[in-house]
């Protein structure tokens, strides 16, 4: 009789968690069954590959989930957010480096990547701050109603501004960088690695782990996630709804700058590189639930692998198209993302 | 004196039947007689008028949707280009009749328009369990495969390179094409205007409006969504048809890609959600100031889409109506004014 009133084991709660979350538990198990089949059959140097993006993906992702949840906002400009960091991560990469062969120093030289990255992450917050003064704050005052459609169709509006004023303003030229690091690739069990993907992901680690912990633990960081819940009860509580907005937009911005530098080995600045991403983090947070920004962070890697999955075994052309379908069919069986809840937001209405 | 006046609201009430106020039709008039008219009559203008009759029909067929039942159908381009394809290889080979050259493009348009209403049910069908925001943005990621799936199937549509269908007409004046589009373009409006007349418009509002309410108040909005859907895809494939047909050659990026849409969304919300015509009115002189621009400034590309952005973004700030709210307010104050001066 004594038994029937001991605390559930962690056995048990596991299974009552992963109850309540099955297209979350079915979805991440097949994902970590895939990676083990690309590793095996493949090569792991590809599933390297799909962590290195992986982890920039989170790092779009969860900025787009954050700018949703805080804000209702559906940023659909926020590829050009990675537009603009992979141009200054170009500009001043390459006049640092210009710098560099006329004085070499190598501790600058091991830094000129990270400067760069910095140097978005700031350009990138300031264009989130502006954002937010001369778009949404006037469009706030001017009507509640309908908020969630209208700020879609005005960054839709937006990033036509910014893809064809970077046409107009830098021409139609790609520019890229062949590496970030003049290293010959690592070698680890048999498995080779560049420098610039190692730095790449354990750059997206960092961030995502500072993201992770300003949310959780700072006092700033909760009135995010307060406001997130109930944005009137977080203005009762004395939270500053104007300050909590344009910071969360930076915020946003700035991360998906800072991924546009990080990644520009592999994605060259050039006026629509943006769509790729913006359509990719989309994916993540659809695929997801719309909101849920720890659950952004797992869905990018979910999707690099998917990519990854399908150029090796279909080819690199079907990459959008076999990811879509796949989706689709999440989205039939789960239709408010695998980590969904059944609360219903302003943006079902 | 009363006798007329009786017979100009005879007249007029005819005319809203189908969808026309007497300035509507005037304006119809003047799109009719214009190629006639000397500065409109040259090649390069008439071109101008064929985007501006094409531009203001997909407007219509997608306010349809977007303004009647709320949903952003992000994939109208791939969809109007997927009627497109269709209809250009039924012309050239005909894989399914294996005849060479294929079906007429007069038959094959049909065929497009009805590949496109059956994607368009499909899509309809998918998003039914999606509300706003969601719907639009799964429309969007099908769109995107589908022009992945034309850009992939090379050995049906060439690929990135293009296919180049056969023309409608053999003729290389453009006036022919002018009146086809026209006639085109006043048959969707027509046809749209006259389902939104009816009880399904009221249901397309009240699903666009209130989800929940709708349906309580037994309105099923399964079926009414799905025959929204349908409707707009079939429309917009029947214009990639003559697109197709018109300009002789297809390319997945010239016709499918989401700025394609975003194009249309622009034309379409400017004029004003829900009102059908206001995307009408102001494609053609949209169209006029864009391609002005562009040729006018060809070392600045692309300005003239950084215009329509601005556009946008001002319209839906400042005048979320558009054009067509501009016109009712118009229109609300010249009639207080009038009924002010008759109780004088």
């Amino acid at each position: 009789m004594e038994s029937t009133i001991k605390e559930p084991s962690s056995l048990t709660k596991l299974t009552i968690y992963a109850r309540s979350h099955l297209p979350a538990v079915i979805v991440i198990t097949l994902s970590i069954i895939l990676g083990i089949v690309i590793s095996v059959t493949a090569s792991p140097s590809q599933l390297i590959n799909a962590m290195v993006t992986g982890g920039m993906w989170a790092l779009l992702a969860a900025g787009l989930a954050l700018v949703f949840g805080v804000m209702n906002i559906v940023h659909f400009a926020h590829g050009e957010s990675f537009m603009i960091g992979a141009y200054v991560g170009y500009f001043v990469f390459t006049s640092l480096s210009n710098y560099l062969d006329k004085n070499p120093n190598s501790l600058l030289e091991l830094l000129a990547p990270n400067i760069g990255v910095i140097a978005a992450f700031i350009i990138g917050a300031l264009v989130g701050v502006l954002l937010e003064k001369i778009l949404f704050s006037p469009l706030r005052k001017r009507t509640k109603s309908g908020w969630v459609m209208n700020t879609f169709l005005v960054t839709v509006g937006l990033s036509f501004i910014l893809t064809n004023g970077t046409m107009l303003v830098l021409g139609a030229n790609f520019r890229g960088i062949p590496r970030y690091y003049d290293i010959p690739p690592l070698e680890f069990l048999g498995v080779r690695i560049s420098m610039d993907r190692l730095w790449a992901f354990a750059l997206a680690l960092i961030i995502l782990a500072l993201l992770t912990y300003f949310l959780q633990f700072t006092r700033t960081g909760r009135a995010i996630r307060a406001v997130s819940q109930d944005e009137v009860g977080a203005q009762m509580m004395g939270i500053n709804l104007n300050i909590i907005n344009t910071l969360t937009l930076a915020l946003a911005t700035g991360t998906a700058a800072m991924a546009g530098a990080a990644l520009l080995f592999m994605f060259q600045a050039y006026p629509t590189v943006g769509l790729k991403p913006l359509y990719i983090a989309w994916y993540v947070v659809m695929l997801v639930g719309l909101g849920n920004v720890y659950g952004a962070i797992i869905g990018g890697f979910i999707v690099a692998l998917l990519q990854t999955a399908t150029q090796q075994y279909i080819g690199i052309a079907w990459e959008m198209v076999v990811p879509t379908i796949v989706m689709i069919l999440v989205l039939i069986l789960a239709p408010s993302g695998i980590f969904g809840s059944e609360v219903k937001g302003v943006h079902e209405q | 004196m009363n006798n007329q006046n009786n017979k100009w609201k005879f007249f007029s009430g005819l005319l809203s039947k189908i969808g026309f106020t007497p300035l509507g039709l005037l304006l119809i008039l003047v799109l009719l007689v214009i190629p006639f008219i000397p500065p409109f009559d040259q090649e390069h203008i008439l071109r101008w008028l064929i985007m501006g009759a094409f531009l203001a029909a997909q407007a219509a067929a997608f306010d349809f949707t977007a303004g009647y039942i709320s949903v952003v159908n992000f994939g109208f381009a791939a969809i109007l280009g997927v009627g497109a394809y269709t209809s250009a290889i039924m012309a050239n080979t005909s894989p399914v009749i294996l005849l060479r050259p294929g079906i007429s493009p007069w038959i094959g348009i049909w065929i497009g328009a009805l590949v496109a209403g059956l994607l368009g049910l499909g899509l309809g069908v998918l998003t039914l369990r999606l509300r706003g925001i969601f719907a639009a943005i799964m429309a969007w990621f099908v769109g995107i495969a589908l022009m992945g799936l034309v850009n992939n199937m090379v050995d049906l549509t060439r690929g990135p390179l293009g296919i180049n269908p056969p023309t409608l007409l053999e003729t290389t004046s453009n006036r022919p094409y002018y009146f086809i589009i026209l006639a085109m373009m006043l048959i969707i409006y027509i046809t749209l205007r006259l389902v939104v007349n009816s009880h399904y418009g009221l249901a397309f509002k009240a699903i666009g409006q209130n989800f929940d309410a709708a349906r309580a108040s037994g309105i099923d909005p399964t079926y009414y969504r799905v025959f929204n859907f349908t409707l707009s895809a079939f429309f917009a494939g029947w214009l990639g048809g003559f697109y197709a047909h018109f300009f002789g050659s297809l390319t997945p990026q010239t016709l499918m890609h989401t700025s394609k849409t975003v194009e249309v969304l622009a034309i379409a919300y400017i004029g004003g959600r829900g009102s059908l015509w206001g995307g009408m009115a102001v494609a053609f002189p949209f169209v006029f100031m864009m391609e002005y621009l562009r040729s006018n400034f060809t070392d600045l590309p692309g300005l003239h889409l950084v215009i329509y952005g601005v556009l946008m973004i001002l319209t839906m700030i400042y005048y979320p109506g558009g054009l067509a709210g501009v016109y009712y307010w118009l229109k609300d104050k010249l009639g207080k004014l009038l009924s002010k001066s008759k109780d004088e």
